[in-house]
C-alpha cells in the first residue's frame, strides 16, 4: 500500500534495476568496489544540480542556465583559491557567489513574474559567452596544494564528496516532506493563486527557490573543481539537460507540483549510470548518446501506464500569475 | 483595449483597434527600433555595414534558423516548445547526404526521402505529444539525444558527405540575378505562407485558442490532438527542409548540422513576441526577432567586436523585449476602460525609458570595448618601442604608403587553449610587422559559423585572411569567393581544397601527427601491448584523421600493439578523467592512454594519477603548460606537438609577405623575424615536423 505512495519513482528504479541487472550479466566487474565508488564521485555534481532542479520543477518553473553558471563557479573557485583566499573560506565565496547568480534569476522570474525559460536561456549565453570574454579560454593553473581535496587528500576528500551530496539531497529530502517551507513549494507548484489565498507568498517561495538553486549550483562547481588541481574554463556544457532529465526521469512533473528527491536521486544514478555501463557491455560509444534518448523516452512510457495526465497538460502548463 | 490579442481578432477589432495594435499586436513595432538602433550603431563602427551585398549576405545567413523559427512559431502559440529541430537537421542531411553518395539515388530522390525522414520525426513527436500525453519538453528533449545520436551512430561519426552537384549547391550558394541569394525565396515563401495560414485562415486561428486553454479550445469543438499533431509534424518537414538548405550552403553533410539551432530559433520566436505559455505569438515578429539577432551577429564582426558580446547582448536584449512587453500587459490591465489618453502615455513612458536604457547599455558596451581596443593597441607600440619600429621600417610593407595591412586570422575555436597560444604569436608577430590583426572565430562547436565570419571579413574588405579549417568542404567556397575578390588567403594549422587558397602554413600533416604518435606509443610500450584512445567528439574531422594513420602505422609496423578502445571526451577536462576512469576499468590490460585533445591530455593523467596504476602512462597531443605537473610527476611520458607560439607568429608574416607581394609562388625562402629563414615549396610554408616535449624539455616552453 505505501509503495502506491511512490509510483512514479517506481518505474525510474524498475528502468535502473532492469539496467543494473543487464550489465550485472553481461560485465560483472561493473560492480567492483572501485567502480561503484568513481561512478558515485563523478555523478556527484550532477546530483547536486539535480536537487536544486528538483525544486525548480516544483514550483513550476524551470532554469537552464545551471551549466554556465557551473563555469562560472568554477573558474572564481579558481581564481579565488590562487588569490590566497584560505580553503576553509572557499565554501562560503563560492556558494555565495552562486546564490547571487540564482538571486538575479529569482528576481526577474520570482519578482517580475517573467517566464523562467526565457530569462534563463537568456542567463545561459550571457554567462557563458561573458566567461568566453573574461578568461579569453585560458585555463586557472598553478593552484594553491591544498585545492585539491581541500588539502585533505584523496581518500578523505572523495568521502567528503559524495557525502556531502548525499547529506544535502536528504537534508532537502527531509524539509520537503515534513516543513511547512517544504510544502509550500508544491502548494505553489500546484496553484500559485490557492496558495496566496492560503497565506503562501509565492513571489517570495519562487525567488528563494531559484536563490537554492544558484547556491546549489556554487556548490557543486566547487566540489568538482576541487577533484583536480586546475581548472578549465569550458566545463559544464551540457548540464542543464543532464539535471532535468534526472529530475523527470526520476518522476518529477514538469508541469509542477509532484514529485520527491527521492526519484531525483534514482533518475540521477539510472542517467549517470547508463554511459559508464554502456562502456563495461563493449557497446560502441557512437550509439551511446541515441540509446540515452531512448531510456529517457522509455523511463516516460513506462510512467504512462500507472499515470495518465489530463487531458489539459498540453504543453507547460505553468500557470502566469495575474 | 484586451482586444488587443490575437484571438479576437474579429471584424469588430478590425473597426475599433488602432492600426498599430492590428499590426503589432504584441508590441513588435519594438523591434524595429532595435533594429534600427543596431543599423545606427554598426553602419557607423562597421566597415561596409550599409551596403546592398552585406543586407543580402545577412539574409543568406539567417535562412536556415528562419525555417527553424518559422516551424517553431506555431508550436510555441499552442504552448507547446520543440527542442528537437537542430537534432533532425542533423539527422535529415546524413541521410540525404548516404543516400545520394552510397545508395546512388538521384538528388531530388534523396532531397525527398531527408523530407519524409523529417515528417516521420515530426510525427514520433506528435504521437507521443498527443496520443501518451506526455509534455511536449520532455518528449523533444529525448528526441533531442535520440536524433542527434542516431544521425552520429549512421555516420560513426566519420561520414561527411560531399561533392554535390552545382545545380544543388546553387540553392544554398548561388545568386539569383548576381545579387539575391537563392535561399532568401524559400525564406520568404516560408514565412508568407505560414503567416497566411496562422493569421488568416481558421485552422491556424484554432492554434491559437488551443493555446489560450486545449480544454476551452475542445468544447469549442476543435479537433485538439490533430491539430497539435500536425504543427508537430510540419516542424519535422521544415527542421529537414532547413537541413536541405543548410547542406546546399555548407556543401557538405555531416551529423553535427544544425548544433545548437534549437536555442537561437526559440530566441528568435521569443524576442519576436511570443508568449512561451501560449496563445500569443506572430509570424511579423519572428522574422524581425530573427533579423533582430542576425544583425546584431554580422554587424559585432564588422566592426571587429568580440564575437562574445552577441551572446551577452542577445541575453540582455531578451530580457530587456520581456520585462518591456510585461510593464505594457500590466498597465494596460490596470486602467481598464475610460482613460485611454492616460494609458498609453504611461504605456510609452515605461516602454521609452526600459528602451532607452538597453541602448544606452549596448553603447556603453560597445564604447567600453572600443576604448579598451585603442589602449591595448597603443600600450602594444609603446612597449615594443624603438626595437620594433625599426623593424618596421625593415618590414617589406611599403607598398601602399600610409596603409596599414589588415590581417584577419581566424581560430577553429576561439575559447581552446591550443588556439590562445598561437594568438600569443600571432599578436607578436602583428606588433613586429606594424600591421591590423583581427581574431575572430566560431566560439562554439558550429560548423557553418566559420563561413559566416570569412563572409562578414570579405564584406568589410580585409587584405589577407588565414584560417584554420574546421570543415574543409565548407569552407572552400567561401574562400575561392574571398580569392575572386582579390584577398590573399592562407590556411594554417588545417588545410582547406587547394585551390582555395594561396599558401598553406603547415605545422605538420595527419600523417606526420598519426605517425608519431604512434611512434611515440610503441616506444613507451615497448612495441606491444593494447592501449585506448580518448579522442574529442566522435565526429571530429581532425582526430578521426589521426586515427586513421594511427591505425595505418599499426597495421604496417606495430602487428603487437592493439587499440582496444575509442571513447569521446567533446573536448571537456572532466568528460576525459571519467572515460579514462572506465577504461582503466573495462580493459585492465591498457598499459597506455592515448589522449588527442588538448583537455582531454590532462583529465586523462588525472585520472591515472588517482586510480594510483604506476604502469599506466598517458601520452597525446595537448599544450605544455596543461600538462607540465603530470609530465613532472611522471603520469605523462610525453606529448607531441609544434611550437604552436610559432605558428601563429609565421602565419601573419607569410600573410603579410603575400599581402604585400614579398611571397610568391615558386619561391623557396621566407623571411620570418625572429624564426629566421622559413623553407617554401611549393604552395606549404613549413613550420618543421612535429616536436616531441618530455620532462627534459618541457620546462623550456610556455604556452
Amino acid at each position: 500500500m505505501k509503495l502506491a505512495r511512490y509510483k512514479r519513482e517506481l518505474s525510474a528504479a524498475l528502468a535502473y534495476a532492469a539496467l543494473l541487472a543487464l550489465v550485472g550479466v553481461v560485465a560483472p566487474s561493473f560492480f567492483s568496489g572501485a567502480n561503484l565508488r568513481d561512478l558515485a564521485l563523478n555523478n556527484a555534481p550532477v546530483l547536486l544540480v539535480a536537487t536544486g532542479m528538483t525544486l525548480v520543477i516544483l514550483v513550476g518553473e524551470i532554469d537552464i542556465s545551471v551549466g554556465s553558471q557551473f563555469a562560472v563557479c568554477m573558474v572564481a573557485a579558481g581564481w579565488l583559491a590562487k588569490s590566497g583566499v584560505p580553503v576553509l573560506l572557499l565554501p562560503f565565496c563560492v556558494v555565495a557567489l552562486g546564490a547571487l547568480m540564482g538571486a538575479l534569476n529569482g528576481f526577474l522570474v520570482g519578482v517580475l513574474r517573467l517566464p523562467s525559460i526565457i530569462v534563463t536561456l537568456a542567463m545561459l549565453t550571457a554567462w557563458r559567452d561573458a566567461l568566453r570574454w573574461v578568461t579569453a579560454g585560458a585555463w586557472v593553473q598553478n593552484l594553491p596544494a591544498n585545492f585539491q581535496w581541500f588539502g585533505l587528500g584523496q581518500t578523505a576528500g572523495r568521502w567528503l564528496i559524495v557525502a556531502v551530496a548525499l547529506i544535502v539531497l536528504a537534508l532537502f529530502a527531509w524539509v520537503l516532506r515534513n516543513v511547512g517551507v517544504g510544502r509550500a513549494l508544491y502548494a505553489v507548484g500546484s496553484d500559485a493563486e490557492a496558495a496566496r489565498l492560503a497565506g503562501i507568498e509565492p513571489r517570495a517561495v519562487v525567488f528563494g527557490v531559484f536563490v537554492l538553486m544558484g547556491a546549489l549550483t556554487g556548490l557543486a562547481a566547487l566540489l568538482n573543481a576541487v577533484r583536480f588541481d586546475v581548472v578549465p574554463s569550458n566545463a559544464g556544457a551540457g548540464l542543464e539537460l543532464q539535471a532535468v532529465a534526472a529530475v523527470v526521469v526520476g518522476g518529477t512533473a514538469i508541469t509542477g507540483g509532484r514529485g520527491t528527491l527521492l526519484g531525483t536521486l534514482v533518475g540521477a544514478a539510472l542517467l549517470g549510470t547508463i554511459g559508464t555501463g554502456l562502456t563495461f557491455m563493449g557497446v560502441n560509444p557512437f550509439w551511446e548518446r541515441a540509446i540515452q534518448g531512448a531510456i529517457i523516452l522509455a523511463a516516460l512510457a513506462s510512467d504512462v501506464a500507472l499515470d495518465r495526465l489530463r487531458i489539459g497538460d498540453f504543453g507547460l502548463r505553468i500557470k502566469e500569475a495575474k | 483595449v484586451n482586444s488587443a490579442t490575437p484571438q479576437s481578432a474579429t471584424d469588430n477589432l478590425k473597426l475599433e483597434a488602432p492600426w498599430r495594435e492590428r499590426l503589432f499586436p504584441n508590441n513588435e513595432w519594438v523591434l524595429l527600433v532595435v533594429l534600427a538602433v543596431e543599423c545606427g550603431v554598426f553602419g557607423v563602427t562597421g566597415g561596409n555595414f550599409l551596403t546592398a551585398g552585406n543586407a543580402f549576405e545577412v539574409t543568406r545567413l539567417a535562412v536556415e534558423v528562419g525555417l527553424l523559427a518559422l516551424a517553431l512559431t506555431p508550436i510555441i502559440i499552442t504552448g507547446g516548445i520543440d527542442l528537437s529541430v537542430g537534432s533532425m537537421m542533423g539527422l535529415a542531411a546524413v541521410v540525404m547526404g548516404a543516400l545520394w553518395r552510397d545508395a546512388h539515388l538521384p538528388m531530388a530522390a534523396a532531397v525527398f526521402v531527408a523530407l519524409l525522414v523529417g515528417v516521420l520525426g515530426g510525427a514520433l513527436n506528435a504521437v507521443m505529444i498527443t496520443r501518451l500525453k506526455f509534455p511536449p519538453l520532455i518528449v523533444t528533449l529525448g528526441t533531442f539525444s535520440l536524433f542527434r545520436g542516431a544521425a552520429e551512430g549512421l555516420t560513426r561519426g566519420i561520414e561527411n558527405y560531399s561533392g554535390f552537384s552545382p545545380q544543388f549547391l546553387f540553392l544554398g550558394q548561388g545568386y539569383v540575378g548576381g545579387l539575391v541569394p537563392t535561399q532568401l525565396f524559400i525564406l520568404l515563401a516560408a514565412a508568407a505562407a505560414c503567416w497566411w495560414w496562422l493569421q488568416r485562415t481558421t485552422y491556424g486561428r484554432g492554434l491559437y485558442a488551443i493555446g489560450f486553454s486545449a480544454e476551452g479550445a475542445r468544447y469549442a469543438g476543435l479537433p485538439v490532438a490533430r491539430r497539435l499533431a500536425f504543427v508537430y509534424v510540419l516542424s519535422g518537414l521544415a527542421s529537414s527542409l532547413a537541413a536541405v538548405v543548410y547542406v546546399a550552403h555548407l556543401g557538405q553533410a555531416k551529423s553535427d548540422a544544425g548544433t545548437g539551432y534549437e536555442l537561437m530559433a526559440i530566441t528568435a520566436v521569443v524576442l519576436g513576441g511570443a508568449s512561451i505559455f501560449g496563445g500569443r505569438g506572430t509570424v511579423l515578429g519572428t522574422v524581425l526577432g530573427l533579423f533582430a539577432i542576425v544583425i546584431l551577429q554580422n554587424g559585432l564582426r564588422l566592426s571587429a567586436q568580440p564575437a562574445e558580446l552577441a551572446g551577452i547582448l542577445t541575453g540582455a536584449l531578451l530580457v530587456s523585449t520581456i520585462i518591456l512587453d510585461r510593464l505594457s500587459r500590466r498597465a494596460q490591465a490596470r486602467t481598464r476602460a475610460p482613460q485611454r489618453a492616460e494609458e498609453e502615455l504611461e504605456v510609452r513612458n515605461s516602454q521609452v525609458a526600459t528602451l532607452s536604457a538597453v541602448i544606452l547599455a549596448a553603447a556603453l558596451i560597445v564604447a567600453g570595448s572600443n576604448w579598451l581596443l585603442v589602449r591595448s593597441l597603443r600600450q602594444g607600440t609603446s612597449a615594443t618601442g624603438g626595437a620594433a619600429s625599426q623593424q618596421n621600417s625593415a618590414a617589406p610593407q611599403g607598398t601602399m604608403s600610409g596603409h596599414k595591412p589588415v590581417i584577419a586570422m581566424m581560430p577553429k575555436a576561439k575559447g581552446d587553449p591550443y588556439f590562445i597560444s598561437c594568438k600569443q604569436g600571432a599578436d607578436e608577430a602583428a606588433k613586429e610587422l606594424g600591421v591590423e590583426l583581427l581574431w575572430d572565430g566560431p566560439t562554439d562547436l558550429d560548423p557553418a559559423k566559420q563561413n559566416e565570419v570569412v563572409e562578414a571579413w570579405i564584406t568589410r574588405g580585409v587584405d589577407a585572411i588565414a584560417v584554420s579549417v574546421e570543415n574543409k568542404v565548407a569552407i572552400s567556397t567561401v574562400l575561392r569567393k574571398a580569392k575572386e575578390k582579390g584577398i590573399k588567403v592562407v590556411t594554417w594549422d588545417a588545410d582547406s581544397e587547394r585551390d582555395a587558397r594561396d599558401f598553406l602554413v603547415n605545422q605538420a600533416t595527419p600523417q606526420g601527427i598519426g605517425y608519431t604518435l604512434t611512434d611515440e606509443a610503441a616506444r613507451i610500450m615497448g612495441g606491444k601491448g593494447d592501449f585506448a584512445i580518448i579522442t574529442a567528439s566522435l565526429s571530429a574531422a581532425n582526430q578521426n584523421e589521426w586515427i586513421k594513420y594511427i591505425k595505418e602505422r599499426l597495421a604496417s609496423k606495430y602487428p603487437d600493439m592493439k587499440l582496444v578502445a575509442i571513447q569521446p571526451s567533446e573536448g571537456d577536462r572532466d568528460r576525459a578523467f571519467a572515460e579514462t576512469q572506465t577504461v582503466l576499468k573495462v580493459y585492465p590490460d591498457v598499459k597506455l592512454v592515448m589522449a588527442i585533445a588538448a583537455p582531454a591530455v590532462p583529465g586523462a593523467a588525472e585520472a591515472v594519477k588517482q586510480s594510483g596504476r604506476a604502469d599506466v602512462k598517458v601520452t597525446g597531443l595537448s599544450l605544455p603548460n596543461m600538462c607540465k605537473p603530470y609530465v613532472k610527476d611522471g603520469v605523462i611520458d610525453s606529448i607531441v606537438l609544434w611550437n604552436t607560439v610559432d605558428l601563429g607568429y609565421l602565419t601573419v608574416y607569410a600573410a603579410d609577405a603575400l599581402a604585400t607581394g614579398a611571397l610568391k609562388r615558386g619561391d623557396s625562402k621566407l623571411a620570418a623575424g625572429r624564426l629566421g629563414q622559413i623553407e617554401v615549396a611549393d604552395d606549404e610554408v613549413r613550420l618543421g615536423a612535429p616536436f616531441v616535449f618530455n620532462k627534459e624539455n618541457i620546462d623550456r616552453f610556455n604556452f
